[in-house]
């Protein structure tokens, strides 16, 4: 059991020599990116804790292995609060948070994963401990190696802690479901937004399966968090009737969201331009029912053009391959979180650049670390 | 002129044309120093080529060479990034063409030596801006924005650099182009957009950038708050940030900066007799705006403010920020030299450096000015000085490093925006541990394996060495 860095890069320092692949474990509730991966587990889950904490800062450092509960529980008792919202089950640590660089509807408003970390130690793929960043809230000192290891999957170092900013709670905090007219298109249904004064902290088109599984309402409607000072919110409140009939819902409907994944379940990210959002909603959801995947669980963040699949698929493999090649219209992007293994060889390596291969070869020479995320395939590391 | 470099004058001629190769002792001074005082360095050439192609023509044939170059955009960096000693400065100033603006999906499609002020004129017509304002902005790049990942008064609400890049293309130092990023979609993959941004010129050179641009704020509001002791002024930022509220700007200048301010043509109408005085703006949905302000304004008097005013129109407000962005320029009046320093410490240290910085200027006899980027504890303690007197030099480099690892002591970092370049170096090794810095140096060299592009910047090479001999099994 590894309790402490120094234990941590020892047996990865091990496994370096030996060329034997590890798999980095946190909280173990995640998704996976790639192949499911193989490997002696290192588990970064047991190291835990809160490293530091000044409020007045809003920045706070804590062990990978710390869950977000946890950061929640001690940013809450100070008025504050670390505003990630991935898609996790209870016990996911804030390093998996990290390296999985997930995003949730609280991207809209306060940035991404990447924009939220301020400093990370890590145990690269050689079992050196290094640090980059810092704990201050601005800084350049040095390469951004930072941002290398969030969003790379543990993939290039085994990330043992981070700095992270905090914001201060918002004096109030409510969420909304706006339903309009069903039998009016999607475009028309969400025109009226450009146009809308609202600042909201999340918007989210959620799909009638899911506002259905949230209990929220029966059809296809908008989810929006409105926060700030009551002046503020009571203004945007009336400026969501031009949507549709706006009702009031707990606002913990958000944390029920990131929950809701069912087991077996695979998970994408359908991504492109936000002027194109109607169009990749509609392809998707045509796509999933022509898949014959009913009652799916998408919602799709409008205006960073995110659409956002959580679908039961039971048919056989060579289904597979057409669901996978085709859930991404043409220019958009996909990125796979959970998928059977037997559709990951249907899945281009995102990794396989000559820049992203030198990084690999570089931090993790040996090749050991999560082996085969990223769509990452055997012969293209070793070339 | 020696034979090889007649022949690559000529090599480069061939590519950018005669006009845009610069190689006489008279056409090299303009391009020997940058921002920072008190250094200068010979370029062996200057070349400018015009588009994307030139620029990696130019890096390859400098690669088939074995030629070190620098990438140069205006040359208002402040840490030294810029200087090229005997490597061939390629100038960015010539591709200044903005190829497309989508109004729809926010985002700009431009070259590196786009001036930022330009590229904020271009899209004010759609209603949008490009959130990033360095004080420099009238004349530094967009190709120098990313490379420094450059801030500004307002990146305490909208971030910097970092925050806007949606994608760049990139001729890597061997001249191959590579894209990173997407500006289109979310990327996938490692984050090498981020990883380029702050590279500070060694991993390449950024031919193309698609920045992200924000529709203009419905309304704004500025406050200028004055304080009898910096303390206060210190207590009233932590206040505010503890409310919820996060202002646009908060911005702080001392007293000496305020008299420097007040007795030049910039003058803004700051209280000369004030401690310091707070700069506070918030933005966004003109409804329950005014309730910020009144809250901010409460927390300035509960912390001891004299005064708190509110700017009445657009004149105003103008006239409050003349002061703060033209403040470099005051203090540059003083003295033949300023150096702008650039240190962050975490927020609640910022009374307390203050009083170490004062006492450290003191003890230096060294007039140190400050004015900051408060809100986030991004410090800039400035020293105008003649840099033609040794004595003199001796004495601010002193205080200056002084002022460093105090800023270091306190938990913070060396740089918050002027990047490392050439006069931070020699912090690195007391900022991050030696693998800390080997593994940087490794990245760098998956981009530049020959070391070619900015050497000797940003990681001290005996560093990288460490690196080869122990970790290369
Ligand atoms: C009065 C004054 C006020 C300032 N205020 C601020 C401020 O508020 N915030 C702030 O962050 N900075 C500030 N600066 C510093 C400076 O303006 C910024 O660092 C700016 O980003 C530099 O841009 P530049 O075009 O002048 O780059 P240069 O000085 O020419 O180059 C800076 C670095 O970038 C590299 N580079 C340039 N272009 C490229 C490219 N296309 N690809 C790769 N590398 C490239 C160079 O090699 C060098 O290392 C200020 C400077 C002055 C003089």
């Amino acid at each position: 059991m590894s309790t402490t860095v120094a234990e941590l890069a020892a047996q990865v320092a091990q496994a370096h020599v030996s060329a034997e692949p590890l798999r980095v474990v946190g909280g173990g509730t995640w998704l996976q990116a790639g192949r499911s991966c193989f490997g002696t587990a290192l588990r970064v889950g047991e190291y835990v804790g809160i490293v530091d904490y000044t409020p007045g800062d809003l920045t706070l450092t804590a062990r990978a292995g710390t869950t977000l509960e946890a950061i929640a529980e001690a940013t809450a008792a100070h008025g504050q609060w670390l505003p990630l919202d991935p898609e996790a089950l209870p016990g996911a640590t804030i390093g998996a948070t990290i390296a999985t660089a997930s995003d949730g509807p609280l991207a809209f408003a306060m940035g991404r994963v990447r924009d939220q970390v301020l400093g990370i130690e890590c145990v690269t793929g050689t079992g050196e401990v290094t640090r980059a960043g810092g704990r201050v809230v601005k800084n350049v000192a040095g390469f951004d190696l930072v941002r290398l290891h969030t969003g790379a999957w543990g993939t290039l170092g085994v990330i043992t802690e981070v700095s992270v900013r905090l914001r201060a709670r918002p004096e109030v905090d409510r969420a909304f479901v706006v339903a309009s007219d069903d039998r009016v298109s999607l475009e028309s249904r969400l025109a009226p937004l450009a146009d809308l004064l609202i600042a909201p902290l999340a918007l989210e088109l959620l799909s009638g399966a899911l506002a259905t599984a949230l209990g929220v309402h029966d059809h296809m409607c908008l989810l929006v968090r409105l926060a700030g000072n009551a002046t503020r919110v009571n203004a945007q409140v009336e400026a969501l009737g031009a949507l549709g009939d706006v009702k009031e819902v707990p606002v913990s409907v958000f944390d029920a969201l990131s929950r809701l994944s069912p087991a077996g379940a695979m998970v994408a990210r359908v991504s492109h331009m936000p002027t194109h959002f109607s169009a990749t909603w509609r392809h998707v959801m045509d796509h999933l029912s022509a898949s014959q995947c009913w009652q799916p669980l998408v919602r799709g963040s409008i205006a960073r053009g995110v659409v956002r699949v959580g679908a039961l698929f039971e048919q056989d493999v060579p289904v597979l391959e057409r669901f996978v090649r085709g859930m991404a219209p043409p220019g958009a992007a996909v990125a796979w979180e959970m998928l059977p293994d037997d559709g990951w060889q249907y899945v281009p390596s995102s990794v396989s650049d000559r820049v992203s291969m030198g990084l690999r070869r570089a931090l993790d020479p040996a090749w050991i670390l999560n082996r085969g995320l990223l769509g990452e395939s055997m012969d293209a590391v070793r070339v | 002129m020696n034979a090889s470099l007649q022949s690559l004058t000529n090599a480069l001629t061939e590519i950018v044309g005669a006009r845009w190769v610069k190689s006489r002792a008279a056409e090299l001074t303009a391009y020997d120093s940058d921002g920072l005082p008190g250094y200068r360095a010979t370029p062996r050439l200057v070349v400018l080529p015009g588009s994307r192609d030139e620029v990696c023509a130019v890096v390859r044939l400098l690669a088939e060479r074995g030629i070190p170059f620098v990438p140069r955009g205006a040359g208002t960096g402040l840490s030294g990034g810029s200087l090229a000693n005997d490597a061939v400065v390629i100038g960015l100033n010539r591709l200044t063409r903005i190829h497309s603006i989508d109004a729809g999906n926010r985002i700009a499609h431009v070259e590196p030596g786009v001036v930022n002020a330009s590229l904020a004129r271009a899209v004010s017509p759609f209603g949008l801006y490009y959130a990033p304002d360095p004080s420099s902005q009238a004349a530094c790049t967009i190709g120098g924005n990313v490379a420094e990942n450059a801030g500004g008064p307002h990146c305490l609400k909208y971030g910097v650099t970092l925050n806007h890049i949606a994608a760049l293309t990139v001729c890597l130092p061997d001249g191959e182009l590579v894209s990173f990023g997407s500006s289109v979609s979310e990327d996938t993959g490692y984050d090498l957009c981020g990883l380029f941004i702050g590279s500070e010129g060694c991993f390449g050179i950024a031919t193309d950038i698609w920045v992200r641009l924000l529709p203009v704020p419905e309304q704004v509001r500025t406050l200028l708050a004055d304080f009898s002791s910096v303390t206060d002024a210190a207590r009233a930022v932590s206040a505010i940030i503890a409310t919820g509220i996060v202002p646009a700007a908060l911005e702080m200048m001392d007293q000496s900066t305020i008299r420097a301010v007040e007795a030049s043509i910039y003058a803004a109408g700051y209280p000369v007799d004030a401690a310091a005085v707070l700069l506070a703006e918030v933005d966004g949905l003109a409804i329950g705006l005014d309730d910020d302000v009144r809250v901010i304004e409460q927390c300035c008097r509960d912390a001891g403010a004299r005064n708190v005013r509110i700017a009445s129109n657009d004149a105003d407000r103008a006239r409050l920020w003349q002061g703060r962005k033209k403040a470099f320029g005051a203090l540059g009046r003083i003295a033949p030299h300023l150096v702008v320093q650039d240190a962050v410490v975490p927020r609640t240290k910022l009374p307390q450096i203050l009083a170490e910085i004062h006492e450290i200027g003191a003890r230096y006899n060294v007039n140190v000015c400050n004015v900051f980027h408060a809100g986030d504890g991004n410090l800039h303690p400035n020293i105008s000085y003649d840099a033609s007197d040794p004595q003199q030099s001796e004495r601010v480099h002193a205080a200056m490093s002084e002022i460093m690892h105090a800023c270091i002591n306190a938990g913070g970092t060396i740089t918050g925006e002027h990047g490392v370049g050439l006069d931070k170096l020699g912090y690195m090794e007391d900022l991050f541990s030696a693998p800390s810095l080997a593994a940087m140096c490794s990245v760098r060299e998956v981009f530049d394996p020959e070391r070619r592009a900015n050497p000797g910047k940003v990681v001290p090479v005996h560093s990288c060495r460490e690196w080869s001999g122990s970790s290369r099994h």
